[in-house]
């Protein structure tokens, strides 16, 4: 089933300024990338140029530019600067579609389906993002196998007497990611812990998606 | 800005519909205006204005065409030059 709404993306601590990632929900390509000063974007990974995606290219500032031809791209998606027509005006309709884009709890958040009209954010308490788990395993499983219910693309779960807090991004029937954070101040040997439960965690549902 | 006016004539495998589609995706892309002359399986004319690096990205792409049309001639007339604007 198609996900809408606010959907995790990525940790926050895992995009730096400056830098751009490509991530999938539910099928859809998104570049999901940080300007300089901080602020994060949520794009459809394409260029419309010849459809090279978006996370391969560079950000410049609060631009993005694509790796292929060098089109550069400002925030509000709109190309701005075509490198073989340097006089070019480059006209509006020359864009990159943009998805509603939030952080809160220690992650940056996408609103799905593109174009569909962003409601108010989650509030989520801050948090420290500790990884991303990739699993091979539908969102389903994995909240079957954690006894939980997805609440809001949240899961929570308490383990190794930390409480965490969970964003589920579904990339596809068959594949998840969970972003996974833990408390302010959780201990050093406390998140070991944490990483430790997460491999299990996957071990466990991969291997139940196998013999399934 | 110089607002380019061209005659484009495609000739070769050019279903109507998804040529048709496919020249006004461009062309709204693009920002030029088209306004399409005649067409048919074998052949498209089509008038096209616009920046002139515009007009060239679309006969670039129009020469490429859809995936189930293959162009094999491409006329191109160019009707006038004018200053102008054009969003």
């Amino acid at each position: 089933m198609t996900q809408s709404g606010w959907v995790p993306v990525a940790l926050s601590a895992m995009i730096e300024a400056g830098t751009s990632a490509g991530v999938v929900v539910d099928g859809a390509e998104i570049v999901v990338w940080r300007d300089i000063s901080g602020k994060a974007h949520a794009w459809e990974d394409r260029c419309p140029h010849r459809g090279m995606k978006m996370s391969f290219g560079f950000v410049r500032g609060d631009h993005i530019a694509c790796l292929y031809h060098g089109w550069e791209y400002d925030e509000s998606g709109n190309c701005q600067y075509i490198p073989a027509h340097p006089d070019l005006e480059v006209p509006k309709s020359i864009c990159i579609s943009r998805y509603g884009v939030a952080e809160t709890g220690g992650m940056i958040w996408a609103h799905v389906p593109l174009g569909s009209e962003a409601g108010a954010a989650p509030e989520l308490a801050e948090a420290e993002g500790l990884r991303s788990l990739y699993v091979d395993a539908s969102v389903a499983a994995v909240a079957s196998a954690l006894g939980s219910d997805v609440s809001g693309s949240m899961l929570t779960v308490s383990t190794a007497d930390v409480a965490l807090s969970i964003g589920v991004q579904p990339i596809s029937d068959t594949q998840c990611a969970l972003h996974v954070t833990v408390p302010m101040g959780t201990s050093v040997e406390e998140k070991n812990a944490v990483l430790d439960w997460c491999e299990a965690l996957r071990r466990q549902v991969e291997n139940s998606e196998a013999m399934a | 800005m110089k607002i380019e006016r061209v005659t484009f004539t495609f000739r070769g495998t050019l279903p109507v519909a998804s040529f048709s589609e496919f020249a006004q995706h461009r062309a709204a892309r693009l920002s030029v205006d088209l306004t399409s002359r005649s067409q048919s399986e074998a052949h498209a004319e089509m008038s096209v204005a616009g920046q002139a690096d515009l007009v060239d990205a679309f006969e670039m792409a129009m020469s490429l065409g859809p995936q189930d049309c293959i162009v094999h001639d491409v006329i191109r007339v160019d009707d006038a030059t004018e200053e102008g604007s054009k969003e």
